[in-house]
């Protein structure tokens, strides 16, 4: 009993250098939550006005599609790209540059992406020059152009980050089995088939997963390239907010992006595991 | 065979990398009347100095320029202040009692930003810290603060148990410990942990958006030439936020782990 309380004793130190971080977790985090979702239910029925209102139903279907097709193009670029670097040469300078994307802000990824998309933009010029068009074209005017320019910036902005999940998991794979697949004589699409995807399998839900929660939350590249013309669940919460000054429907949306992240989390928890020793 | 379509492949991805990048510093460099034409040119024709001329002197740089800096090097030193000390007592703590705080930070790091900034922002509009850095401060640790912890945590579990238990056998005490044994040997992680912290608040957008309404920060100040198709003021801005990061993260690229980065870098 005595060497309990001494070892508790020794131990607070633990509790006081955890505490600021879960008081300020507690306070700006955790309350705003709880906050937000209480909000949603303030105000009228919001739930049944957002469902009705074409607008969000708009977001939230730009929102998912957004999704499906940024996360499929990201993952396929993203696999070749590993494919290509591993095991080549000069491998430390091409990633190096690769992973350049990473650093530029998200705001000025958007920036950029308007000068190759704008209607007297980059692509129109090329396009325009090569006799393809007539008329120059809208591509941020709303609709599937626009969702193909989001899914365009979103992929020049994160699949390095895709790459880098393959990467490890590539790197994992042992050597050895490439080298007795050489000897088999197996080829490359086969190796690919047999060997590579299924070993990758873990890496490539993480990755899906995680990066199918950021895609969900996407708020400046949609906003910066097309505004209100094409409103995800993130913008629609903050034009709700902002210009029509309505909290009570902001929190009805943002808390709909909520469920969604949730029963992301769950399938990754479900997958992948808890967090363990190991990835911590 | 293979080597040429390697060759051709990574050409084509290098191509797709700087494609957006060169653009903005040709922008930021050619003359308005190139650029606003109906077709502008893709290569660069003339050079001019206009457009960072007019940054510098138009009086709109330093006023955003001083609150971007101000609160990346607040929010550095603050998400190190509360993150480190946690995430050490964390690393020192059973897996089993750990996991509840563990599983915590890990959906905070999963959480709309939306969501908080916008009670958040009803906050401080009462508390009269709409526009002070001191409100953007406290919304950028909601998320710095996982991050930074989450990353603290990694480097502080690489430091062995044994050698502090040993220390503690000869007679040091806690704080003995942390000064003479884990600081030293942590010193590389949080300095990287340090420079995260810095960039992921330099660029932070929304909670800028929610809590700014005339003390710009950097980032708003492309949101607000992109809006007006100031397409100028965008490349010079823009170039200016981009250069640090850029730099650092060529410095850092050991420390560029998708673990590290995942729900910090996004669309």
């Amino acid at each position: 009993m005595q060497n309990k309380w001494i070892k508790l004793k020794k131990d607070s130190w633990k509790f006081f250098f955890l505490l600021p971080l879960l008081l300020y977790l507690a306070i700006f985090t955790l309350v705003p939550v709880i906050r937000s979702i209480l909000m949603s239910f303030e105000g009228g029925n919001n739930y049944a006005w957002l469902f009705s209102h074409f607008r969000f139903r708009e977001s939230l279907v730009n929102t998912i599609l957004i999704t499906i097709f940024a996360l499929l193009f990201e993952f396929l670029f993203a696999l070749a790209i590993a494919l290509f670097i591993s095991g080549g040469g000069r491998r430390r300078i091409i990633q190096a540059l690769i992973l350049i994307p990473l650093g530029i802000p998200t705001i000025v990824v958007a920036s950029n992406m308007r000068y190759l998309f704008d209607t007297n933009g980059f692509i129109n010029t090329i396009l325009t020059r090569l006799g393809v068009v007539g008329i120059p074209i809208d591509w941020l005017g709303g609709g599937a152009l626009t969702l193909f320019s989001v899914v365009i910036s979103d992929m020049w902005k994160v699949t390095p980050l895709m790459m880098l999940i393959l990467l490890a998991g590539i790197e994992r794979i042992p050597k050895e089995l490439f080298e007795a697949a050489a000897i088999d004589g197996v080829g490359f699409w086969q190796r690919l088939r047999y060997i590579i995807l299924p070993l990758l399998k873990p890496f490539i839900t993480m990755a899906l997963i995680i990066r199918g929660i950021d895609t969900f939350r996407i708020f400046e590249l949609p906003l910066a390239l097309a505004g209100e013309s094409f409103p995800v669940l993130s913008s629609f919460a903050f034009f709700e907010y902002r210009n029509y000054n309505n909290p009570h429907t902001a929190a009805a949306a943002s808390t709909v992006l909520f469920v969604l992240i949730l029963i992301a989390i769950f399938i990754y928890l479900k997958l992948v595991g808890l967090p363990n020793e190991e990835t911590t | 065979m293979k080597r040429l379509l390697r060759f051709l492949f990574i050409a084509i991805v290098l191509f797709w990398t700087f494609l957006p990048i060169y653009l903005m510093l040709k922008v930021s460099f050619s003359p308005a009347e190139e650029i606003m034409s109906q077709n502008p040119p893709l290569l660069i024709h003339s050079v001019t100095l206009d457009h960072w001329k007019d940054v510098f002197q138009s009086g709109n740089l330093w006023q955003p320029l001083t609150k971007s800096l101000t609160v990346a090097f607040s929010v550095m030193i603050l998400a190190l202040l509360i993150a480190a000390p946690a995430a050490y007592a964390l690393s020192r703590i059973s897996y089993r009692l750990a996991i509840g705080i563990i599983l915590f930070i890990f959906f905070a790091r999963m959480l709309p930003d939306v969501q908080m900034a916008m009670p958040v922002s009803v906050y401080f509009i009462r508390l009269g810290l709409l526009d002070a850095n001191l409100g953007l401060i406290l919304a950028h640790l909601i998320r710095v603060l996982p991050i930074v912890t989450w990353i603290l945590l990694s480097v502080f579990k690489t430091i062995p148990i044994d050698i502090e238990e040993q220390a503690e056998i000869d007679g040091a005490g806690r704080f003995q410990i942390i000064k003479r044994i884990a600081l030293p040997l942590a010193m590389p992680g949080i300095i990287v942990s340090a420079i995260f912290a810095f960039l992921f608040s330099w660029d932070e957008f929304i909670y800028a958006m929610y809590l700014c309404l005339g003390n710009k920060t950097l980032p708003l100040m492309v949101y607000y030439y992109v809006n007006r198709a100031g397409w100028f003021g965008a490349a010079t801005f823009s170039t200016i936020i981009a250069i640090p990061v850029l730099i650092v993260t060529l410095l850092l690229q050991r420390y560029l782990k998708a673990d590290y980065l995942a729900g910090a870098v996004k669309g």
